[in-house]
């Protein structure tokens, strides 16, 4: 600090880092940016757009409900509407805005340049505008979907609903589930290897615990919603039996897999509010969050018994007494950890000091009150006898509006009118907000609050109209009345937001005295987010005064991550858990291939309600989109450049020991001082599970083998279902040496792996000539798997619209063998970069990647062989 | 555009008095409760708007399709339990609530009274609390013991409260639940009811004939009753006289029980969307007196009669060239489910009340609307429009009228 070159540093520093981190300018720049806060902006704006519309549909929704036998809209429109309102508001607004939220904030909250894979970020961004558009484009052009956003089959099977609205729907979701889990894989990643040196994870702020835990709950929840619709696609397409009771198949299969998405994901939308409020009630109490750990362990047990309660939405199927009461008592077990976040929040206001209330903290006293009374009728609904009674009746509208509104939206308004300086530097307008708070609470109250009784008083919900004489006339146009009151203070809002963006009070950096790290940094923060990494040593580091910024204390080698490198975009990699230093990640720069990719995609999706063979035509455009996007650029020039440097980096990595970690503790070593920054003491190759690229080929497994298992217990769902198995319609099958080629063609993918790995670990020892020859042996044994697999499936003697049966031996053949081909072009793609000199024993994290998902491609193949041979035995 | 027609027969729905007459409110059982129901039960009790602000959960009695107006013990049992999770809910969540607001009142008096309170040093933790402008810091509470001893009674308070009150009302719903479940009885008689799009198929195995929308039981007695779906999942419910509902799944059959304590009407509505038309699917139980029932099922044994007048004769002749057969027969036997019909049996339609699942009165005007233009009535039902000469249509209505078993 004392200093006197440190300005003339810090101007040259911001210079560098400015031109490295500055999204690139004009309408191409647009298509090309990845900064995660040009992305998680993004996010939050388009969500927003499609709150609005959701609203929209929604206050028409009420208009008609008003009187009983009203014309507002045609029951088609009225069904449309209601499964447009559901599904935006769930797929388009609020895991998109909270994903946005959390891509936006994560970086800074944990003292990051950037997120783990921006590229992959801005593709999951391109990926939800496009399936948002689509869907309302579908729905503008009268294809729009109409059977709920839960589409229960057999209403949305192709005999009940021939349009393509249903098609639209499931196509549409399912690619928009891609942009959800690939932002989730980030946001997992991101939190456990980028995280500040020193931010070991006790002192992880509560609000990155809350993403983190929901970006988990994406990565075992979603595999589900993408399964069951895909089995649903299947069965409108190509004709599969599913859930076709008919042909084996159970409509009730649906059902449990969408609720084991479904329940999830109600938490999953729950969650970042309640991060979001952890964080902002502390700074207005100006105390730390009472009982912090219990806090985030609350969240962590939300999270897993959420995975536990999902036949709670199915209590009527006629299911047996044991099973709904076992049910029953999971679902009220969630109540003890929300009771634990309530009441920390309560404590943390009670023993601390409030200015006069904001808006923010209106929206988060509005929260902690709808929350609690969503929280009690949720006992209700858990309590079997009670659920019989008030199921499908307006009842459930109002007590997943108290959820969803009450504990969704108003901590989203909390947190936008808490965050709204950091991102704009400028504040969110009082008087305004003020108005909009109370409309919308008053609003939100008649409609809602009425609607308990309505349902209590009969009126079944996804009803268009109603009888008079039935007393529900009164209550329902009360409830219009204030679902008016809200859609003006939503309108009020945007007024805000738009006028206060350009013309608000200007804001500090740390405009409310905030305690963690983001507002350590400008409002708005500057491409680069921080000048210098920070050092963190405590939970609260902002509070604490703690935030090193400055030479003082700092180890040498942090001193050099915060310098620019040759136009380099660069963060950190740190340990799992306790955040030691590992090395600096390089990562990618803007390019127009996120884009591409993700409209080569949309090909494959929407092409599939056209033509099942634009499926193919669209990955192979995807395929050519990946190359494109990973095929190296200036970060390989890089590596060739430094070629011995990155060597002796790879040795570093396998044994972290060597950097000198002085821990977060304070005193160690200053700082250099001037002059040049020494040579790189941290790797920029980081191999194995050091590498964030290794962790995230890990979660795309963690992903797909949900699915998976998902896949084989539903096989075992209609297993059981069906008598006899196999059934008559399938039996024809050539008895004998059936067991021959299955067992060739598993041994032939089996043996593959085995000259890739050896080419692997020989790359690693320095030698590139074995891989060059590994690599296409291994593919080529592949492909023997699928000639093999191909001369199977042709001499069955039945197709996949036999029975359900055949459905499922076709689609776990179908999968296997898709997977199996993307291993032949992710192999010669590693090739030709192997051949290319890209990969080479200094830099070969990818072909590790590479390698760990052959594993799981071999692994899934054999699961589905062994399914089809115990499943198909009589 | 579409809600036009119904609108226009608001007046003449209120008009539909219950079928089976005035109940007499006798004692049939030692449980029974004598209630008045010689009130027609599609008579509209508006709530009072005064009285429903304040007492919101509290006056929802009305309605004949409400939870909370139970009309037999078991559905009284779960009504109970309603009233008990509220109330003890209630209290509950108003204490929260006030330690809520209490604890900000507290917190803002703190905040009012600045710093000299409880100065920096109190909590011994000076840097905590950066606050611009010299804001009060270092708040009561932020001292490592204070805090460990704070975290112990969220604990305590979080953990073990909602458990105490969780295992009580998970005893009592778990209780209820079993004790609503199965028939109070050995059931008297078993309905078996179908749900199509968008109206109910109701056949009585025994002896053995099929009606439509309208369930006719006997009171005092337990019901069983069978449900499955012919097309799509339907939701079986009829709140006052059975514990919930259960859903009408295709392929499958679920059971569920009725028992009503005094003759009525009871109303009953699909609760699983089914489709376009899942607003208007609903249907009617009649509790009648044994002996009425008795009769009731009696005439149903009989065999068809064919139309006397010649007006009639001359409908049936339109009912077959129009292709109202096509959808409707008119022999109330029951079909298996591969031979079912698009539409309701009609041999005794003129014994319905209502049509299109309780759309409308079964009036001869509504009959006349009703097979003209259905879709004015109940947009999105399957049954077309159909276009008929004058003296065609009044013969056809001729020939319906004349449909009684």
């Amino acid at each position: 600090m004392s200093d006197p070159r440190e300005p003339e540093r810090e101007r040259r520093l911001h210079q560098e880092l400015s031109r490295i981190w500055a999204p690139p300018p004009g309408i191409l720049g647009f298509f090309t940016a990845v900064n995660h806060r040009v992305v998680g902006l993004r996010f939050m704006v388009t969500a927003f757009v499609f709150f609005l519309l959701a609203g929209i549909l929604a206050v028409a929704m009420r208009l008609q409900l008003t009187l009983p036998l009203l014309g507002v809209l045609s029951p088609e429109a009225y069904n449309q509407a209601f499964t447009m309102h559901g599904s935006t508001m769930m797929f388009l607004f609020v895991l998109p805005f909270v994903e946005g939220l959390g891509i936006y904030l994560i970086p800074l909250l944990i003292g990051a340049r950037e997120m783990a894979f921006p590229r992959l970020n801005a593709f999951g961004y391109w990926v939800f505008l496009l399936a948002g558009i689509f869907l309302f484009l579908a729905y503008l052009t009268g294809h729009g979907p109409d059977s709920g956003w839960y589409n229960y089959p057999p209403l949305t099977g192709r005999a009940f609903r021939p349009g393509a609205g249903i098609d639209f729907w499931v196509v549409l979701i399912t690619f928009l589930e891609v942009s959800a889990l690939v932002a989730a894989v980030e946001i997992v990643v991101t939190v456990l290897k980028h995280r500040a040196p020193g931010l070991s994870l006790d002192r992880l702020p509560v609000f990155v615990w809350a993403i983190f835990i929901t970006a988990l709950m994406i990565v075992f929840a979603m595999p589900a919603l993408i399964l069951t619709s895909l089995m649903l696609g299947l069965d409108r397409i190509v004709g599969t039996h599913f859930f076709n009771v008919a042909a084996g198949g159970d409509p009730l299969l649906w059902q449990h897999l969408f609720w084991f998405f479904g329940h999830p994901d109600v938490y999953i939308m729950l969650l970042p509010g309640v991060g979001a409020i952890s964080m902002l009630l502390p700074t207005f109490a100006r105390r730390p969050l009472a009982a912090y750990l219990p806090v985030v362990v609350s969240l962590l047990v939300v999270g897993i018994l959420s995975f536990g309660v999902w036949v709670h939405h199915m209590y009527t199927l006629g299911l047996a007494m044991v099973g709904l009461n076992f049910f029953s008592a999971a679902s009220m077990l969630i109540t003890i950890p929300s009771a634990i976040w309530i009441l920390a929040w309560i404590f943390t206001i009670w023993r601390g000091h409030l200015e006069p209330l904001n808006t923010s903290m209106l929206f988060s006293l509005g929260f902690i009150v709808l929350f609690i009374l969503g929280g009690i009728t949720g006992i209700m609904l858990a309590s079997v006898p009670l659920n019989w009674q008030v199921h499908d009746t307006q009842f459930i509208v109002a007590h997943f509006h108290y959820t969803l509104v009450g504990g969704v939206v108003f901590p989203i308004f909390a947190a936008v009118y808490y965050w709204f300086p950091k991102v704009t530097g400028r504040f969110l307008d009082e008087r305004l907000g003020r108005w909009h708070f109370w409309l919308f609470l008053v609003g939100f109250n008649a409609t809602f609050l009425l609607m308990h009784q309505t349902g209590i008083q009969g009126m079944p919900r996804r009803v268009y109209t109603y009888l008079p004489g039935l007393g529900w006339d009164f209550l329902n146009a009360l409830s219009t009345a204030g679902a008016l009151l809200m859609g003006a203070g939503s309108v009020l809002f945007l007024w805000n937001a738009v006028r206060s963006w350009r013309r608000g009070v200007p804001a500090t950096g740390d405009p409310w005295g905030g305690a963690s790290l983001e507002w350590a940094t400008t409002s708005p923060p500057e491409n680069y987010n921080f000048l210098r990494i920070p050092l963190i040593t405590a939970l609260e580091p902002v509070r604490a005064g703690k935030v090193q910024e400055r030479g003082l204390a700092r180890p040498p080698w942090l001193e050099e991550l915060t310098e620019g490198h040759g136009g380099r975009r660069e963060t950190t990699v740190t340990t799992v858990l306790a955040a030691e230093p590992q090395g600096r990640a390089d990562l990618p720069m803007p390019s127009p291939w996120p884009f591409w990719t993700a409209m080569a995609l949309s090909v494959a999706f929407l092409g599939a309600i056209w033509t099942p063979w634009l499926v193919p035509v669209g990955l192979v455009l995807t395929f050519v989109g990946l190359v494109g996007w990973h095929w190296p650029g200036q970060e390989a020039a890089r590596g060739r450049t430094e070629g011995s440097g990155v060597a002796e980096g790879s040795d570093v990595a396998e044994s972290p020991g060597t950097t000198t970690w002085p821990g977060p503790k304070e005193g160690s070593a200053p700082a250099k001082g001037a002059g040049r920054p020494p040579p790189p003491s941290l790797p920029h190759q980081l191999t194995g599970w050091a590498s964030p690229i290794v962790w995230g080929v890990a979660f795309l497994i963690a992903i797909e083998g949900t699915l998976l298992l998902l896949f084989v217990a539903s096989y075992f769902y209609l297993r059981m279902g069906t008598d006899p198995w196999p059934p008559a319609q399938v039996t024809a099958e050539a008895p004998g040496m059936e067991w021959v080629l299955p067992l060739v063609s598993q041994l032939l993918l089996l043996l593959s792996i085995v000259p890739v790995a050896a080419g692997v670990r020989a790359l690693v020892r320095g030698r590139r000539r074995p891989l060059l020859f590994g690599l296409p042996a291994g593919l080529l044994l592949a492909a023997g798997y699928l000639v093999l697999k191909g001369w199977e499936y042709a001499g069955r003697p039945y197709r996949w619209d036999a029975h359900a049966y055949g459905s499922l031996d076709w689609t776990m053949g179908g999968y296997a063998a898709l997977h199996v081909m993307i291993l032949l072009l992710a192999g010669g793609f590693a090739w030709v970069l192997t051949l290319r000199r890209h990969f080479h024993p200094g830099r070969y994290t990818g072909l590790q990647a590479l390698l760990l998902y052959w594993l799981f491609v071999v692994a899934g193949s054999l699961l589905f062989q062994a399914t089809q041979f115990i499943g198909g035995q009589g | 555009m579409i809600g036009k027609g119904p609108r226009a027969r608001r007046t003449g729905w209120t008009r539909i008095m219950p079928g089976t007459g005035p109940a007499a409110p006798g004692p049939e059982g030692g449980t029974h409760r004598p209630r008045d129901r010689s009130a027609a039960p599609h008579r509209p009790r508006a709530p009072h708007p005064a009285g429903l602000v304040v007492l919101l959960f509290l006056g929802g009695c009305a309605g004949s399709q409400s939870m909370v107006d139970a009309a037999n013990p078991a559905a009284r049992q779960v009504e109970s339990l309603w009233w008990l999770s509220l109330l003890s809910t209630g209290i509950l969540s108003l204490l929260v609530i006030g330690a809520l607001f209490e604890g900000v009142r507290r917190a803002r008096r703190r905040g009012a009274e600045g710093a000299d309170a409880e100065g920096p040093g109190a909590a011994g933790h000076g840097a905590r609390g950066r606050a611009p402008e010299g804001a009060p810091t270092g708040a009561k509470g932020s001292s490592a013991e204070a805090r460990t001893r704070e975290d112990r009674w969220i604990l305590l308070l979080g953990g073990l409260l909602p458990a105490l009150f969780l295992v009580g009302f998970l005893i009592v719903s778990v209780r209820v639940g079993q004790s609503v479940a199965p028939p109070p009885g050995e059931p008297a008689l078993t309905v078996e009811v179908t749900g199509h799009k968008f109206w109910w198929e109701v056949v009585y195995p025994e002896p053995g004939f099929v009606t439509a929308n309208e369930i006719r039981i006997p009171v005092g007695e337990v019901i069983r009753v069978r449900v499955t779906a012919a097309d799509v999942i339907h939701s079986f419910w009829v709140p006052q006289l059975s514990p919930g509902k259960v859903d009408m799944i295709p392929g499958r059959t679920n059971e569920i029980w009725m028992y009503a304590e005094e003759a009525g009407t009871y109303r009953g509505q699909c609760t699983e969307f089914c489709g376009v038309q899942h607003a208007l699917m609903s249907l009617e139980v009649v509790a009648m007196e044994a002996e009425n029932f008795e009769a009731w099922t009696e005439v149903r044994g009989r065999p068809v009669q064919a139309p006397r007048t010649a007006e009639a004769v001359r409908g049936l002749e339109v009912f077959f060239e129009v292709g109202c057969a096509s959808c409707h027969a008119v022999d109330g036997r029951p079909r298996p489910a591969a031979a079912s019909l698009a539409g309701p049996d009609l041999l005794d339609l003129m014994e319905r009340r209502t049509l299109g699942a309780l759309t409308l009165p079964n009036t001869r005007d509504g009959l006349a609307q009703w097979i003209v233009n259905p879709h004015s009535l109940k947009p999105g039902v399957r049954m077309p429009a159909t276009r008929l000469e004058e003296e065609d249509l009044e013969a056809l209505l001729d020939y319906l009228e004349s449909l009684r078993p």
